[in-house]
């Protein structure tokens, strides 16, 4: 009996792994074909054949050095910078915000509450030049800092989650520090914001991650200022009609080099991002 | 039912339950929900109403003081003693002065009209140019008098907060109370009045960039921006409601209104498809990873999770290489000898092109479900399991039984974010198919279309703001309602103080 | 509004007339009492490939007038989406910018280009070809400077593989594609070339109509012949659908430079032609579309020609700097040097004519098939998708493609870009 049992079990984990591997495979795969493309050597944009035939670091090297006509180490710099920055801001009003819905009762939470959730619904694409002329009325245009306004403004806005996972800290806690004589200051810096790991590295990670995949917004805003584009805008142009056929695997290698450092970091952090997003994801 | 036969219930049954209350509950949800509006509505108003009635009645019964700060704002706080209080009040009070006459009157002034003089050109005999007769800017006049508007708002209710401390000062200092100083004020901020503090930036922010914007484009549908009406040259102005009648007309023609119909039906199957689809797989997979006995679970979950870091637009235009007839996947195959020709995934029929985007929607969203539900799945108790083993049940049907319903008992938020993001869903398809493949019996638009990228695609190629704005509105009322009400619903049905 | 336009138009045809009594002037500024304003700060818009010839073009500018101490500025930005660049911002924009012809509406809808000088219109439509300067004229008003001639596509071929003589008819394309089992490649499901299609049948469009002037007006073709137009064509796709790919162009310079090559032939646009030239070497060859035999008769297969023109910004602070610049910039002596150095097809019609021009096979080619075009100006919105579809009909293997079916694809496509 027992010996069936784990003969059914080995059996199983078997039939898993194999399923594992061919889906592992199917999804991995494409990356796997964008990273040995960025290194081939021959050929122009594409090649009818799976695998390249000879490999170098050319397309890379290019990428880093021919930067007269498209700056991209430049625009690799200027987009950490905005990354940096934003998710800075970003994850302090983040935490601003649902720490006071959740733990601080007012007057105005509730409607707050709805509003906060509604406003993200909104098709964007109308508002970017309003957008645009807000900043150019604050004489900001054509610049990093308009990108971190931008990409930090309306972050508040992502409160659900982090809301949800305050949410689930026993309130217990707030109650004996304030009969401490802690103000609420206090117990946001020092016994919230110290259990609250999880989610402030999820709140970290979709932060970051944001600059380096717009290329709609920054585009208008930084209009022909080529030295401040982004990653993103640079990508895209690399691939308009002009480019394409000479700049392809050089798009290719650039997207392996802004893949990377996000890889490296969701790699490292992926277990709290788990953490927070179950805490934090699943409460209403 | 009562508590007690509530816990009797096995977990599918209490899905099943919670499902059907919920259901039964919707049309009176949604008949409070805009009963709850109007509330609000009438609750906004009366308040007005009482600040008003408030305002004239602490006018009449404060001393001097009181009064003059009804015209310079602060000095009633500072002659009492809360001298940088005042000072603050005083200040934004000249920079709003500043703000109102230098910039803002000059657009709020032609707001109504947005603007009468229209640019034109005229020959300098002289050089034998042109000249431009600069005329007014109806865009710039819309954004920067609503910019003016709420600005405005915003210092009115402070003007009405400084008054009323003004008066609240001069009750203390006649009672024989000392005012509370700025120090102790600041305190509070950080204390009773911490919320203040902490949304006060983001408020701000949201305010400029995202509400801002948004009522721009609202309004943005009640004018006639379009490509007829372009800014700078030409001036637009207010028409009300026909924007809206416009949108119910473009789909009345024969072709049109045959691919309204076609196209909302895609896009319902889309959505279904795609959330179910990637929620029931990427749960599979999560539960397989997690698997009693599966070895190096970081690895495989790695696997799936490396491609979100990717950004959606290379992936999403490398998989478009990779589809095209003679692209990567057809090449493998063909070399597998599967097939002779390659297979026009994306450009061919309608149904080939919908099961290829579903696909490729899947392998970008599945990476998403697993790493959102693999620590929700890790918090089944494991004794319902058990106890499911031993009553002889399969993974399959421990699967049905605990874990789905389980799981979308926990996680029906996340999928009515899904569902809508879906509706939405316009990357996916404007970078992978554009709407393709395309057809003659669809009017400006192919098989994988959805309503929303086929209405920004009729209004944004030929410049017609004013509808793109309109249809902007009406999906988000939808899409708001949808998804205000099931939040509640969800909300009420789990207390949301429940570790409190 | 109207009646500024009908004054404009008045002076406009007064000072033509003005210009032709006196004969012909050189062109220099002198003549035009134009004097770009002292300290003049300006900022163009080239495209990246053409920056570095541009910059010296804005120096040689400059130099022309050495007492008035002009700054320029040139800056990298496509034509292709110079008008959304513009009209996104119309007071950051470029003073002189440079865009592909289609985008003239746009531009002038939203009052923001600044018409040509009167005194140097005469000159501008003397100067360069009849059908450039119609590419920058809308409502008889001259808007834009002709920059090329050339922003169309034509025919590259291998001459290894593909003889000049079979690159006369499409069957001989074909027949040479499949002899030497490589593929001929054209983006048949995009509207800007699958218009070939109904275009060489003798379909024509004739600019806008209708109340708000969206509405793509056609010419009276004789459907017979248009129907039969498509049907040689699919018939040809499908006879030879193992050498014939439709594919987007990047596929073309891609399919040459792989070793062996992939691609034998393909109709692609002069911005392709230095990577092609790049990889084909000598045996690089390039000339006009090809002729189809339709029942019998070769018939010449027609184009979508562009036209890359140069535009004032209507809000420039030196309005007469810039339009000094623009005429300069389009003149012949710039157009020669681009020709050389960018082989970009001159619309000036002695730069055409020049050895430069005319020694050079892509610019030749894209000059001998605008000949056989229809211009990119004055087109709807909503002509784009509904073409690409017809184009996608002719190829596709489960399509039909007898006289009924393409009479109502044909119909329908019409009726789909007109919104009936």
């Amino acid at each position: 009996m027992i010996k069936s049992y784990k003969l059914r079990r080995g059996l199983a984990n078997t039939l898993v792994y194999l399923v594992l591997a061919v889906l592992g495979l199917i999804w991995i795969s494409p990356l796997v074909y964008l990273v040995l493309h960025s290194f081939r050597d021959e050929g122009l944009a594409t090649v009818s054949y799976l695998i390249p035939k000879t490999y170098s670091f050319r397309n890379y090297i290019e990428l880093f050095t021919d930067t007269a006509t498209l700056n991209f180490p430049r625009w690799f710099m200027n987009t950490l910078v905005v990354a940096i920055f934003s998710c800075i801001i970003s994850t302090l009003a983040v935490l601003m915000v649902s720490y006071s819905f959740s733990r601080l009762r007012f007057k105005a939470r509730k409607p707050l509450i709805n509003i906060g959730m509604i406003l993200g619904m909104f098709p964007g694409f109308m508002t970017m030049i309003a957008i645009y002329y807000l900043l150019k009325a604050m004489g900001l245009t054509q610049t990093l800092v308009a990108l971190v306004i931008c990409y930090s403004a309306g972050a508040g806005l992502g409160y659900q989650i982090s809301k949800g996972f305050f949410d689930t800290i026993p309130r217990a806690l707030d109650e004996a520090a304030t009969i401490d004589g802690a103000t609420r200051n206090q117990i946001f810096w020092k016994i919230i914001l110290p259990m609250s790991k999880p989610i402030v590295v999820y709140t970290v990670l979709t932060s970051f991650i944001g600059p380096w995949t717009d290329f709609i917004l920054a585009k208008i805003i930084m209009g022909d200022m080529r030295d401040n584009y982004t990653v993103a805008i640079g990508l895209q142009t690399m691939v308009s009609l002009e480019f394409k056929a000479t700049y392809f695997k050089r798009f290719l290698a650039g997207s392996v080099v802004v893949a990377v450092p996000i890889s490296i970091l969701f790699l490292f952090m992926q277990r709290y991002y788990v953490e927070g997003v179950t805490a934090g994801g699943v409460k209403g | 039912m009562k508590y007690i036969d509530y816990m009797r219930l096995n977990p599918f049954q209490r899905f099943w339950y919670n499902f059907s209350t919920a259901m039964k509950a919707f049309p009176g949800k949604l008949k409070a929900f805009f009963v709850a509006i109007g509330r609000f509505f009438v609750k906004f108003f009366t308040g007005i109403g009482k600040a008003v009635a408030g305002y004239v009645s602490r006018f009449i019964k404060g001393d001097w003081a009181v009064k003059i700060s009804y015209i310079i704002m602060g000095f009633g706080n500072m002659v009492k003693g809360q001298f940088i209080k005042g000072l603050l009040f005083l200040g934004l009070q000249i920079a709003f002065i500043a703000y109102f006459v230098f910039f803002g009157w000059g657009y709020l002034q032609k707001f109504p009209t947005l603007g009468t003089v229209e640019q034109g050109m005229q020959v300098n005999p002289a050089t034998g140019g042109y000249e431009l007769m600069a005329g007014d800017n109806s865009m710039l006049i819309l954004l920067y008098g609503v910019l003016t508007i709420v600005l405005t708002a915003i210092f009115l209710a402070i003007y009405f907060a400084s008054t009323k401390s003004a008066y609240a000062v001069a009750q203390q200092v006649a009672a024989g109370e000392k005012p509370e100083s700025f120090k102790q004020e600041v305190v509070d901020l950080f204390d009773k009045k911490f919320h203040i503090t902490l949304l006060a930036f983001p408020t701000l922010t949201i305010s400029a960039f995202t509400i801002l914007p948004l009522i721009f484009m609202i309004l943005i549908a009640f004018t006639n921006y379009n490509k007829a009406h372009l800014a700078p040259g030409k001036l637009f102005t207010w028409v009300g409601f026909d924007t809206f009648s416009e949108i119910f007309a473009m789909t009345e023609g024969a072709s049109k209104g045959a691919t309204f119909v076609e196209l909302t039906k895609w896009t319902l199957i889309w959505a279904v498809f795609a959330t179910v689809l990637n929620y029931l797989f990427g749960m599979i997979l999560a539960l397989m990873i997690n698997k009693k006995g599966i070895k190096l679970k970081a690895l495989w979950r790695t696997l799936f999770v490396i491609t979100v870091a990717v950004p959606q637009f290379v992936t999403l235009l490398l998989m478009n290489q990779m589809l095209q007839e003679d692209g990567a996947i057809n090449v493998l195959l063909i070399s597998l000898g599967i097939v002779d020709k390659g297979i026009r995934f994306i450009n061919s029929t309608a149904l080939v092109a919908r099961i290829t985007v579903l696909v490729v929607n899947c392998w970008i969203g599945i990476p998403y479900t697993i790493l959102i539900t693999s620590g929700i799945l890790m918090n089944i108790p494991a004794d319902l399991y058990e106890s499911a083993t031993i009553d002889g049940a399969g993974p399959v049907r421990s699967f049905f039984s605990i874990t789905l319903p389980y799981m979308l008992f926990v996680t029906t938020p996340y999928l009515i974010t899904n569902f809508i993001g879906n509706v939405n869903n316009f990357n996916v398809i404007y970078l992978l198919t554009n709407g393709g493949p395309t057809t003659e019996n669809l009017y400006q638009a192919g098989y994988t279309d959805l309503l929303v990228t086929w209405l920004f695609k009729l209004t944004m190629n030929s410049q017609d703001y004013n509808l793109a704005a309109a249809v902007g509105i009406l999906v988000f009322i939808v899409c708001a309602t949808l998804s205000l009400i099931t939040f509640n619903l969800t909300k009420s049905a789990k207390n949301e103080e429940e570790f409190s | 509004m109207k009646r500024i336009f009908a004054l404009i138009l008045a002076v406009l045809m007064m000072s033509t007339l003005f210009v032709g009594c006196n004969g012909d002037t050189d062109g220099g500024a002198a003549a035009t009492g134009l004097e770009p304003e002292a300290g003049a700060t300006l900022k163009v818009w080239a495209p990246d490939a053409a920056l570095e010839t541009f910059k010296g073009q804005c120096e040689a500018f400059i130099a022309q007038y050495p007492d008035a101490g002009i700054k320029i500025e040139v800056v990298a930005q496509g034509e292709g989406d110079a008008a959304t660049n513009v009209l996104n911002d119309p007071d950051a924009a470029a003073d002189v910018f440079s865009f592909v012809c289609d985008q003239l509406n746009r531009l002038n809808d939203a009052g923001v280009i600044m018409p040509v000088n009167t005194n140097l219109a005469g000159d501008v439509t003397a100067r360069n070809s009849e059908e450039s300067v119609t590419a920058a004229t809308l409502n008889d008003l001259l808007l834009a400077y002709p920059e090329t001639g050339d922003n169309g596509y034509f025919l590259y071929y291998d001459k290894s593989l593909v003889t000049d003589e079979d690159a006369k008819t499409l069957e001989g394309v074909f027949e040479a594609c499949r002899k030497a089992n490589k593929k001929f490649i054209m983006d048949a499901g995009n509207g800007f070339y699958s218009c070939i299609f109904p275009f060489t049948g003798g379909l024509k469009i004739e600019g806008l109509e209708g109340e708000d002037n969206d509405v793509q007006k056609f010419n009276d073709y004789d459907e017979a012949e248009v129907v039969a137009t498509l049907e040689a064509f699919a018939k040809l796709f499908h006879e030879y659908s193992d050498i014939f790919f439709s594919a987007e162009v990047a596929k073309i310079p891609s399919g040459f430079a792989e070793d062996p090559s992939t691609v034998a032939a393909g109709i692609d646009g002069s911005w392709d032609a230095a990577a092609i030239k790049n990889v084909l070497g000598d045996n690089f060859g390039a000339v006009k579309l090809p002729t189809i035999n339709v029942n019998g008769e070769d018939k010449q297969m027609i184009s979508l020609h562009g036209y890359k023109l140069l535009g004032v910004n209507a809000r420039s602070k030196y309005p007469n700097a810039a339009q000094l610049l623009a005429d300069y910039l389009s003149g012949e002596a710039c157009q020669l040097e681009r020709a050389e150095k960018n082989s970009w097809g001159p619309s000036n019609t002695v730069a055409a004519a020049s050895e430069a021009a005319t020694s050079n096979v892509a610019i030749k080619a894209a000059l001998d098939q605008s000949l056989y075009s229809i211009p990119q100006i004055n087109m709807s919105s909503t002509f784009w998708d509904p073409m690409g579809t017809l184009g996608n009909n002719l190829f596709k293997e489960e399509a039909k493609y007898d006289t009924e079916t393409l009479t109502a694809l044909l119909d329908k496509t019409i009726a789909n870009i007109r919104d009936e």
